[in-house]
């Protein structure tokens, strides 16, 4: 099954179960939790079910295109159900069956594994899915976001979709995997990898000061904007502000151009800033869910 | 009649490491709500767990609960009547609160009186009537690590029921029979896909193995045999022994068809073999390899790979050298295992495959180099970066070395091992294999020719782990590094602990994030078996140690009371776990800690646990408190005039001090305890004799004083060496 195939086996499938096909958001974010689909809706108590790819961007994890299994970006596709139906265990695994991995002949096993996002004021309790001994999904009830305690509690499902297609494929090297029609996940974005690390690790034709500088101008700025943002009442704006400092927060840590304390220093801007997006967003969408109920 | 009780909370993957707990939690709660709710059984509740369920059982549960009697006393008879009869306020409110008139109480005769008293008669109800509260109770009872809230309450007006993970089904059957119970959905939550959970007599077996139809499907049980029994059908071992004896018959059996045997390295080092047969329910083994090439990284990487990553048993032959083999524990009984084996495979190869890139990577660079990438690595916010840290230990390594341990030769191998011990945090291989933090350090130093003394002091500086007298490392591992490693693993312990309390972090509780308990008894365990692990012998005191470390910042001096009081208990708890009596422990370790040393300490614990049933050092261990109390303000002898006792019994206590003294003294500088408490114990006779003749508090001052002078130098020279009166209290 290639890359693109199992995308749509997955949309086919989460649509059929009540999820609206959003699509990636339009930023660089490192991961599908950022998306206000998942973010902002997750939070009051309106019913919300979603599926969507997100490409993730990790500066961490660039290898310049060299390691087979570790890249700077990665896709997810990412499925939200609120409330989180019963069945939620059994529907993740019918969803694994249609892209063909018949559990009868695996090892498939839910394994503690809980999740946490300081920066987001965040927390979920669930499980890594491991197939014969990979993690191919992280499973998280969500408890809190931007420190409110959420009701009703949200499931988020996310496969990682290289990862599944590897191990469908049985590719060893992630370049090697079948994007479609015959064409190579190498040919599609080995050149984008190799450029991205070396800019993640800030081996660019300007001085690292400079490049350190000019992140952190740019950080600045749009923090700036985001708190603009808020305090003219615009919820989806003031995030898409914030997503874009986390992302360069991640590009100024990833080139090595911040110590130790001013690295705290920048989580917690970010986190501040997050908490009062889901404050406000809280507040402005929680009255009228209830008139509406 | 009794009947039997049955619970099943069916709930989505607990924890494995949860299970034992909260296997023993549901016995234990369970009983005590039976018991509360005045339930008669014959035996104490069974408990049993998987990964997707919570099992208790009682074989016999009566079918009511007894009759309950109790009396209720009122107000005093003489507060109840006016005096021309008539009952008062307090009567008759009273009476009223029972429904019944003032001429329907008893007279209740207790020593301070005769009181009003109702007599409260409750006829025990059924106990299907009763079970729901005890359920109610038991779900609330359980407590977990980390609780979720899954949107549901009980009817119990308490809110929501926080669990392990959500629960999906309960069985709660008393003979038999069904007893309604019902876990609600919050309101914004329910809907046609979250509902209630009511109680009922269906279990589930495995999710994907079945015999016959499909898997996962309702299976009605009665009875505990046949819940059981029809578990295992659907390919659930109920029992969590039965479990693991599967689990270790076929690893024993795989690993022999694979010419080896599992490494010692797994029960060794991690809780895996524990871990396992809570993490399945229907476990079977299955046998991978890897390819041999991989065989060229560090043991200890590929070791940690296999058993810290995931979760595989390496296997090693004859001579313990490692295989390119692995055996996993599954949850499945597959028609074709050899699939799950080839995908495990796949899984390890990526991962040594990177691990092989880190090591190439990473020994391209010298730990020296490093250093500098340290001060991006926070160790604590108001501590600083590694980088400081490193810096801090390398001198402090150097000057315990050099002045703690008088081995100025080994100084500056001690300073540098110190400066590198944390450069592997900046390796791509501690990066993702944080486990190896130390060893790997201590590999990519030998790797670079660094000298024994420095790569394995840094290798095994994170080391001791436990306090007991064998726990690693041993003197043999150590070869020529012994001294050095000392130096360095006591100087990062004791500069994290003393930075933490200076930064204001103690542990508190269960509470101890840092683990500076562990850190504060590994320090404690070395000093206790220096002169074994290392040949020193000097006199080290603990409180030196600390005074050294501490002077890196300014600590407030109630930190540093802190500090010493946190010490003194990892000291204790040392002492503690080596067997000894805890009433000796406290006689030969000061509050104070000060001018303690952990080696003399020892020996006095040894020599006191030959000595503790000597009567007379007993009988001068029960004088010593009085000996104490009495010379409080009484600062050191001498100062007053000795020629001044007249009294037989003070003037031979006086000669029997003198001629004594000397010899205890030598003794105890020899660190002979024995013989000095022996010494001490002959003193009895005199000490006795004098507090049965003479008055210390003479009214005379000069006389007083020369009395409390004689007590004050007995009292000094024993608690030089111990404080006696501890061994004699009551624990």
């Amino acid at each position: 099954m290639t890359l693109q195939d199992l995308i749509l086996k997955l949309s086919a499938f989460w649509a059929s179960h009540g999820c609206l096909l959003q699509q990636p958001l339009d930023l660089e974010v490192g991961a599908g939790t950022s998306h206000p689909e998942t973010l902002l809706r997750v939070l009051g108590p309106k019913p919300w079910s979603v599926a969507y790819v997100q490409p993730s961007r990790r500066p961490d994890d660039g290898r310049f295109g060299q390691n087979p299994n570790r890249v700077f970006k990665h896709h997810q596709f990412q499925v939200i159900l609120k409330p989180s139906p019963d069945e939620v265990q059994q529907l993740y695994l019918e969803s694994l069956e249609t892209c063909g991995i018949n559990p009868r002949q695996h090892d498939i096993r839910f394994e503690e594994d809980n999740w946490e996002s300081p920066t987001l004021g965040a927390w979920g309790i669930g499980w890594q899915v491991m197939l014969d001994g990979m993690e191919i999904t992280q499973f998280t009830y969500f408890q809190q976001v931007g420190g409110i305690d959420l009701a009703p509690i949200s499931c988020e499902i996310t496969y990682g979709l290289e990862r599944i297609a590897m191990f469908l494929q049985r590719v060893d090297n992630i370049f090697d995997l079948e994007w479609g029609g015959g064409v190579k996940y190498g040919e599609v974005r080995l050149q984008e990898e190799v450029e991205e690390s070396k800019y993640a690790f800030g081996q660019v034709n300007m001085p690292p000061e400079e490049f350190a500088a000019a992140h952190r101008d740019l950080f600045d700025r749009n923090y700036a904007l985001g708190e603009k943002m808020l305090d003219s009442g615009l919820i989806w704006p003031a995030l898409e502000f914030c997503l874009k400092c986390s992302h360069l927060f991640n590009i100024l840590d990833s080139s090595g151009s911040i110590g130790v304390t001013e690295r705290t220093a920048y989580i917690l801007r970010v986190r501040q800033l997050a908490v009062k997006i889901a404050r406000t967003y809280v507040d402005a969408t929680t009255p009228a869910a209830m008139s509406e109920g | 009649m009794d009947r039997e009780l049955l619970i099943e909370i069916g709930c989505e993957e607990i924890p494995a490491s949860w299970l034992p707990g909260l296997t023993r939690q549901l016995a234990t709660h369970l009983d005590a709500r039976l018991k509360d709710a005045r339930l008669d059984t014959d035996a104490p509740a069974e408990s049993y767990s998987t990964p997707r369920r919570l099992t208790a059982r009682v074989a016999k549960l009566a079918e009511r609960q007894n009759d309950h009697e109790e009396l209720v006393t009122g107000p005093p008879v003489s507060a109840a009547f006016k005096p021309e009869g008539e009952p008062t306020p307090a009567a008759t409110g009273f009476a009223k609160k029972y429904g019944v008139e003032v001429g329907a109480l008893e007279r209740h005769e207790t020593p301070k009186g005769i009181y009003l008293a109702y007599r409260v008669r409750q006829r025990g109800k059924a106990t299907v009537d009763v079970l729901a509260d005890v359920t109610g109770g038991l779900l609330r009872d359980l407590t977990f690590p980390k609780q979720m809230r899954w949107d549901a309450y009980l009817e119990d007006g308490k809110g929501d029921l926080v669990f392990a993970r959500p629960i999906r089904w309960l069985i709660l059957l008393y003979g038999g029979r069904v007893v309604p119970f019902v876990i609600r959905r919050n309101e914004n939550a329910q809907g046609p896909l979250v509902q209630d959970i009511r109680s009922g007599s269906n279990t589930y077996g495995h999710r994907f193995l079945t015999t016959s139809g499909r898997a996962g499907r309702a299976i009605k049980v009665k009875m505990f045999d046949d819940y059981q029994a029809r578990l295992l059908e659907n390919f659930v071992i109920l029992y969590r022994g039965e479990r693991e004896s599967k689990i270790r018959r076929e690893l024993e059996t795989h690993a022999r068809r694979l010419g080896g045997r599992v490494s010692g390295l797994v029960a060794a080092q991690s809780s895996l073999l524990q871990e396992v047969p809570d993490l399945v329910e229907y476990p079977s083994v299955i046998a991978g390899h890897f390819p041999v090439e991989f065989l060229q990284l560090p043991e200890e990487v590929l070791t940690t790979t296999m058993i810290h990553h995931q979760h595989y048993f390496p296997v090693v032959d004859e001579e313990n050298r490692l295989k390119p083999a692995f055996l996993a524990v599954t949850n499945m009984q597959a028609e074709k295992p050899e699939i799950i084996a080839r995908n495990n495979e796949r899984v390890l190869t990526a991962r040594l495959r990177d691990a092989r890139f880190f090591w190439d990577a990473d020994r391209k660079a010298t730990l020296e180099s490093r250093i500098e990438r340290l001060s991006t690595i926070l160790f604590h916010k108001k501590l600083g970066s590694y980088r400081d840290k490193a810096d801090r230990v390398s001198s402090l390594a150097e000057w315990i070395a050099r002045e703690a341990f008088g081995k100025s030769e080994a100084a500056a191998a001690a300073g540098v091992a110190g400066r590198l011990a944390k450069a592997d945090q900046a390796t791509d291989m501690v990066r993702e294999f944080t486990e190896l933090q130390g060893t790997m350090g201590g590999i990519y130093a030998r790797e670079e020719g660094q000298p024994e003394p420095v790569w394995k002091a840094i290798y095994f500086h994170y080391l001791p782990v436990g306090v007991e007298a064998d726990a690693p490392p041993t003197r043999q591992q150590l070869g020529s590094a012994a001294v050095t490693w000392a130096a360095v693993s006591l100087a990062d312990k004791i500069d994290s602990v003393a930075g933490m309390f200076a930064a204001g972090e103690r542990p508190t509780g269960s509470r101890d994030p840092l683990g500076l308990r562990r850190q504060a008894q590994g320090a404690v365990k070395i000093l206790a078996d220096l002169p074994e692990l290392t040949g020193i012998t000097t006199r080290i005191e603990l409180w030196d140690l600390m005074t050294r470390a501490l002077s890196a910042w300014t600590v407030p001096e109630d930190a540093q009371q802190a500090l010493r009081a946190f010490m003194r208990e990892r000291v204790m708890y040392l002492f503690e776990q080596r067997g000894f009596d805890v009433r000796n422990i406290r006689a030969v370790v000061p509050q104070s800690l000060d001018r303690f040393d952990m080696v003399e300490a020892k020996k006095k614990l040894e020599a006191l646990a030959q000595m503790s049933r000597s009567e007379a050092l007993r009988g001068v261990a029960t004088l010593f408190k009085r000996v104490k109390n009495i010379t409080k303000d009484v600062a050191a002898p001498p100062g007053s005039d000795a020629s001044l006792l007249k009294e037989p019994a003070e003037v031979a206590l006086a000669s029997t001090l003198r001629q004594a003294a000397p010899d205890i003294e030598a003794a105890a500088r020899r660190a002979d305890y024995k013989d000095a408490f022996q010494r001490i114990a002959t003193l009895q006779p005199s000490v006795a004799k004098f507090f049965d003749d003479v008055l210390v508090m003479a009214e005379d001052a000069q006389l007083r004083a020369a009395r409390l002078a004689l007590v004050a130098r007995l009292r000094d020279l024993i608690l030089d060496i111990a404080d006696i009166s501890e061994i004699v209290t009551e624990t």
